[in-house]
């Protein structure tokens, strides 16, 4: 694998020139959300990349909260005019989707109500957006998929060779041979959308899937959380003040006195690929009973001696394991630098 | 030094190379007493697993306890089932076509017959599930009191945060009867859940075969006979020079608890869908926000290591002094 876009360590400089060359096109499909907001604004201020623009859907929060919030993250990172397009307001199979307020509070952002924004979404739908885009610039676009996978299963609906178009798919999603986080069986982001997620990943694109079996390794401490709080970040402050909740939350939940850095995480996986290992295997979701949102995944080890429902896709690229300390200083130095 | 009384147990079997394995080593086991053998489909039919278990009893000259045929069907009257001849052999013990058993199985069906030995001996009968867990979910149907009455249940079944044997979702235990096993697993019963995580640490090696053979042991020379399809088997599907010893595992696991660490959980069994037969143990250490499928029921044991150097070491002494 060549690591184009991760070779800035600490030279501003090689990063500045990097970049000229061959800045990486994103898409962010998101449901901000506390940890998609410190994702989003890590990404802004990533040179190494070029944010095409944002999708928003439904997961933290509503499908139009998410929209609200995303317009109003690109306007406080001083990117206002960048195109933010409106996902589905629903999971494939329709129905009013499971939004998790108990978690990044009613507004999504930790109950921090923040004025609306100025501008409007545009007037494309998110799965048209992201067709666009990867028919536009094939083979050069990204996807970091930070929600459920809904807007992707429809642009893979909409065009058939969306899959082969887009260059790589980063997902946040799944519970790799590890608990759950909404019951023991399922993740937050399939389980809002098992009919998408296994689309998406039965579709042969190229995709990388971060689960919560590696994301719940990092944690952003009390500790860390005051040192954010007194740094020169950029968007330190705002982080902090949303993250209030958020961490209130885990001590409830979990008994961690600090935040889960899954959508950090992720995006960390997007550009720094190489503090990851990774398992390859063809991964189905389950759509029915009690396990509905189950991340299943081949790992290859035994000759099946009939046909099963794994047989015959694509294989994806799972994240086994994670450097744990250089992924938390990455995210570290990217957030309290001014 | 006190004499403790050996722990009565039922074999719920589908022999089955594996299955034959392990009685044996029950019947080698001063620690246990067996007081019956039940069957069940899985490895083979409901019927031939009859014929087996009567036929390896003959072969260990205990034609003294009794075998009470089990199911033929699934609890939700599935007919459809999954048989592993391709593991087992189309006989279920290594194509070596014996001679049919003398004896005959007791009018008793298995489930009646565990119910009614749990009733006679509340809290003192094991039973060890090695098969599809149909007659132990009727049982529970037959006799509301049956968990409380039963010792306990050691069952072999499951694959805990690993791929199954079937396809990558479900162990073939589970496969074979999903619904009966979710019964089971949330029935309240004493449980032990040995899945193929753990037994798939227990390896017999080209090795220790030939070492069975070298010996004079009866029930060592009679199962180097039927060994040959069980090694075929794995090498074709696992490339591996050995066999994993699910069955005898799990009967060593009962015999002496200490041979494995477990944790405790509740577990339930998917039964429909692409994961079938998937199984998941919630342990508890993370609350939810929401009631689940896992609230409120009756945790279980789940084996989560095993000495396993011990367990083929007990293994083969046990059936090399026969």
């Amino acid at each position: 694998m060549t690591n184009t876009h991760g070779v800035v360590l600490d030279g501003e400089r090689e990063g500045v020139l990097d970049c000229q060359l061959k800045r990486e096109k994103l898409i962010i499909d998101t449901d901000p959300g506390i940890d998609d907001t410190i994702a989003i604004l890590m990404a802004f201020q990533t040179p190494e990349l070029e944010v095409l623009g944002l999708t928003t859907i439904f997961g933290n929060v509503t499908t139009e909260d998410a929209t609200r919030n995303a317009l109003l993250l690109c306007e406080i990172a001083g990117h206002p005019s960048l195109p933010v397009a409106e996902g589905s307001p629903e999971p494939l199979k329709g129905g009013r989707p499971r939004v998790a307020d108990f978690i990044h509070g009613s507004d999504g952002l930790g109950n921090i109500f923040l004025p609306p924004p100025e501008r409007k979404q545009i007037e494309k739908s998110a799965s048209e957006f992201l067709v666009d885009m990867v028919s536009k610039y094939p083979g050069e676009v990204s996807i970091l998929a930070l929600g459920p996978l809904t807007n992707l299963a429809l642009a893979i609906k909409r065009d058939s060779s969306f899959a082969k178009k887009v260059k790589r798919v980063v997902v946040l999603g799944g519970a790799f041979f590890a608990l759950g986080n909404v019951n023991p069986a399922a993740e937050a982001n399939i389980y809002g959308d098992p009919e998408a997620a296994d689309v998406v990943f039965t579709s042969g694109a190229n995709i990388t899937v971060v689960g919560i079996n590696i994301t719940t390794q990092l944690q952003f401490t009390d500790d860390d959380l005051l040192q954010l709080r007194q740094s020169k970040g950029k968007h330190a402050q705002l982080i902090s003040d949303t993250c209030k909740f958020y961490r209130d939350w885990h001590v409830k939940s979990d008994g961690v006195h600090g935040i889960f850095l899954h959508d950090p995480v992720s995006f960390v996986a997007l550009v720094r690929p190489d503090l990851f290992t990774y398992k390859k295997g063809v991964v189905r979701v389950e759509t029915q009973g009690i396990c509905v949102g189950h991340t299943l995944m081949d790992q290859g080890l035994k000759n099946w001696n009939s046909s099963n429902p794994w047989t015959g896709y694509s294989p994806v690229e799972v994240a086994w394991t994670v450097k744990v300390d250089e992924v938390l200083d990455y995210i570290r130095s990217r957030l309290m630098k001014s | 030094m006190a004499v403790t009384e050996p722990k009565k147990i039922i074999i719920d079997t589908d022999p089955g190379i594996d299955d034959a394995m392990a009685i044996f080593v029950a019947l080698q086991s001063p620690e246990v007493e067996v007081i019956g053998l039940t069957t069940i489909y899985g490895n083979v039919y409901t019927t031939l697993a009859t014929r087996n278990a009567l036929h390896l009893l003959e072969v260990a000259g205990r034609t003294d306890i009794p075998v009470a045929e089990g199911s033929h069907v699934t609890i939700t009257k599935g007919t459809k089932l999954r048989i592993a001849d391709f593991v087992h052999g189309a006989d279920g013990l290594g194509n070596q076509n014996f001679p049919p058993p003398k004896g005959k199985p007791i009018e008793q069906s298995a489930a009646a017959f565990l119910v009614e030995q749990a009733n006679l001996y509340p809290g003192k009968v094991t039973v060890v599930a090695l098969g599809p867990l149909t007659n132990i979910a009727l049982a529970t149907q037959l006799e509301p009191a049956f968990a409380k009455n039963i010792g306990q249940i050691v069952l072999l079944g499951g694959a805990f945060a690993v791929n199954g044997n079937v396809n990558p979702a479900a162990e073939a235990n589970i496969f074979g009867d999903p619904d009966a096993a979710d019964i089971v697993f949330t029935s309240g019963a004493d449980i032990l859940g040995v899945g193929i995580n753990v037994t798939h640490q227990v390896v017999l090696t080209d090795a220790d075969r030939e070492k069975l053979a070298r010996s004079n042991g009866k029930f060592a020379q009679y199962l180097c006979k039927i060994l040959d399809v069980y090694f075929s088997y794995h090498r074709d599907a696992y490339s591996t020079k050995g066999v994993y010893l699910h069955d005898p595992t799990t009967l060593l696991a009962a015999v002496n608890p200490s041979l494995i660490t477990y944790t405790e959980g509740v577990v339930r069994v998917q039964t429909n869908g692409i994961t079938r037969g998937l199984t998941i143990l919630y342990n508890k250490q993370k609350r939810f926000g929401e009631v689940t499928e896992w609230s409120d029921k009756p945790t279980v044991k789940v084996a989560v290591t095993v000495d396993a150097p011990a367990v083929v070491n007990l293994i083969m002494e046990r059936l090399m002094d026969s």
